[in-house]
């Protein structure tokens, strides 16, 4: 494990708290006449993990390039830290960008290209010391041109948390990476968020953001269609449990559905209530319930409510 | 900035075909003029001086600092340096740096050869505030003609007008005089410049009457300033 650079810009105690490190009010962005985002309002408080998760051409980008300075907002408000994001010389030594896209200069090495970013984000920290944390070291010496695209993605990864940031924006950070260089990503925000660091994510790994946001946007066409912890958001949705009986039992309680053949579906706000009343029923019918299936509503079943709400 | 110019110079200094352009220009513009000098006696050496200066000016500065900020943006190295807590002149100033240092080289490089073989300016501090004005202009050009070019490719071609441009108005200038079409030949891009740079070398003109001529030139850097803050992108188009 490589340790985490003690000194930190802006004197902060890194704990989770109540503080918001990001506040956005009333956003808008027009693009000519494409509504991009529209009336978009949430705060992101420190310590947190909160993704930015959306439908295709949802806003997610514009909404982010816009908290991260980049893009000036049509109108609404918003602050970072308190400032302006657009104001780079106050808010960016506090911040680190991973982009959705490398970015870096074909002919300079992974050492070098960590070198100048991170020399520009005026934050302190070693070189050595990140190219270990995001497992470049041996390519210290290759030319970015010569990278994989997974290790494209770990030098831009390197210089968002050159310096341990207090804020970092993770634009589909792993994409392209495999399995173990996932984990490994994942290991160092861990050690990030156990100092106190605030992340935003957006992604298309919807695992990710149900095992690892404190909170999620769900945007759709410009705008929240859900926003809260995982467990607010799959709450919005029955679970559900499927099982397969032989046509000599008796019908099913509470109101199963005959989804197709012998399959019966049963969706509920009350999952393990329910599932014990389905026991309890097939133990006093003597029925065996074949291919017994039950769980919890999952982020993706949220996500494919987007286009049916 | 410096961190920025290092890393621009690393990049030169790794790419051969800039490194050979960056010597072969100005041995050959020298080869050139020494050949040219025996050939036809005579030539106006400030006129001589005009044209190559401008050559530097217009092939090693302004095209390659279009090309480099269109490559840059278009891989989104400009977005990348944008997301540090670096400001946008001192992007700007330390991607263009370590081609203007290396332009100002072979201007001094190419004019240090004239004066030896053909004698040297009559002011030569006339004669660097003429070239220190043309980079200007030129710097500015660039940035402007940048924020109309989508890639090093595109740049072959929206290079071109000013690249034609100021080559044929510093030899139109600098071999006609300035006699006849005065107004036309002065605010035209380089004419004023080319004018000076003749001045700066024969010598004969009062230095008031020369020193105006920075004023055109400066307009330019101006016009091309606030037209480059009006299109200059640092983002590839959508």
């Amino acid at each position: 494990m490589v340790p985490l650079p003690v000194e930190r810009a802006g004197g902060w105690n890194g704990h989770m708290s109540s503080t918001p490190v990001i506040d956005v009010e009333r956003l808008n962005l027009t693009y000519g006449d494409f509504h991009a985002v529209r009336d978009l309002t949430f705060q992101v408080r420190r310590g947190e993990l909160y993704a930015l998760l959306g439908t295709n051409g949802a806003g997610k980008t514009s909404t982010l390039e816009t908290v991260e300075g980049h893009r000036a907002a049509t109108s609404g408000t918003v602050r970072v830290f308190g400032q302006s994001p657009r104001d780079r010389r106050a808010v960016r030594p506090r911040m680190g960008i991973m982009l959705q896209e490398s970015g870096f200069s074909p002919d300079l090495t992974v050492r070098e290209s960590i070198r100048l970013i991170g020399s520009l984000t005026r934050r302190r920290d070693t070189v050595e010391r990140v190219l270990g944390a995001v497992g470049l070291t041996r390519k210290a010496g290759t030319k970015v041109a010569q990278l994989s695209g997974g290790e494209k993605r770990r030098l831009d990864f390197a210089t968002a948390v050159y310096g341990a940031p207090e804020l970092v924006f993770l634009d589909e950070p792993t994409t392209g990476l495999d399995i173990q260089s996932r984990d490994d990503l994942w290991d160092t925000v861990d050690r990030l968020r156990e100092d106190g660091a605030t992340i935003v994510l957006t992604t298309h790994y919807l695992e990710e953001a149900q095992q690892r946001a404190d909170r999620i946007g769900l945007m759709h066409k410009g705008a929240f269609h859900k926003e809260g912890t995982v467990f607010e958001l799959t709450q919005t949705l029955p679970a559900e449990i499927r099982f397969s009986l032989p046509d000599t039992a008796p019908p099913p309680p509470l109101d199963a559905a005959r989804e197709s053949g012998e399959t019966f579906l049963i969706e509920t706000f009350g999952l393990q209530r329910d599932l014990h009343l389905l026991l309890g029923w097939a133990h006093e019918h003597a029925v065996e319930l074949r291919e017994l299936q039950a769980g919890p509503t999952r982020l993706d079943d949220v996500f494919r409510s987007i286009g049916t709400a | 900035m410096l961190s920025i110019a290092l890393g621009e110079l690393i990049q030169i200094f790794r790419n051969r075909l800039v490194l050979v352009t960056m010597f072969v220009i100005p041995a050959a513009s020298g080869a050139g003029y020494i050949y040219l000098y025996d050939k036809v006696p005579g030539l106006d050496r400030g006129a001589v001086a005009a044209v190559l200066m401008f050559l530097i000016a217009a092939m090693s500065l302004y095209t390659t600092a279009v090309t480099t900020l269109a490559a840059r943006r278009q891989n989104l190295f400009l977005k990348r340096l944008r997301s540090t807590a670096a400001g946008d002149t001192g992007i700007l100033a330390g991607l263009l740096l370590p081609v203007t240092a290396i332009s100002l080289a072979q201007v001094t490089a190419i004019l240090a050869v004239l004066a030896v073989v053909a004698g040297g300016p009559a002011d030569p501090l006339l004669l660097a505030g003429a070239v220190l004005a043309t980079v200007a202009m030129m710097l500015g050009l660039g940035l402007a003609t940048a924020g109309l070019t989508n890639s090093p490719e595109h740049a072959q071609v929206t290079t071109l007008p000013i690249l034609v441009g100021t080559l044929v108005v510093a030899g139109w200038v600098g071999f006609t005089g300035t006699e006849e079409l005065t107004l036309l030949k002065r605010v035209l891009p380089g004419g004023s410049a080319s004018e000076l740079v003749v001045n700066a070398w024969n010598g004969g003109v009062p230095i008031a009457d020369s020193l105006i001529l920075l004023v055109p030139t400066l307009g330019w850097v101006a016009v091309a300033i606030a037209l480059a803050t009006q299109v200059f992108r640092w983002e590839p188009r959508r």
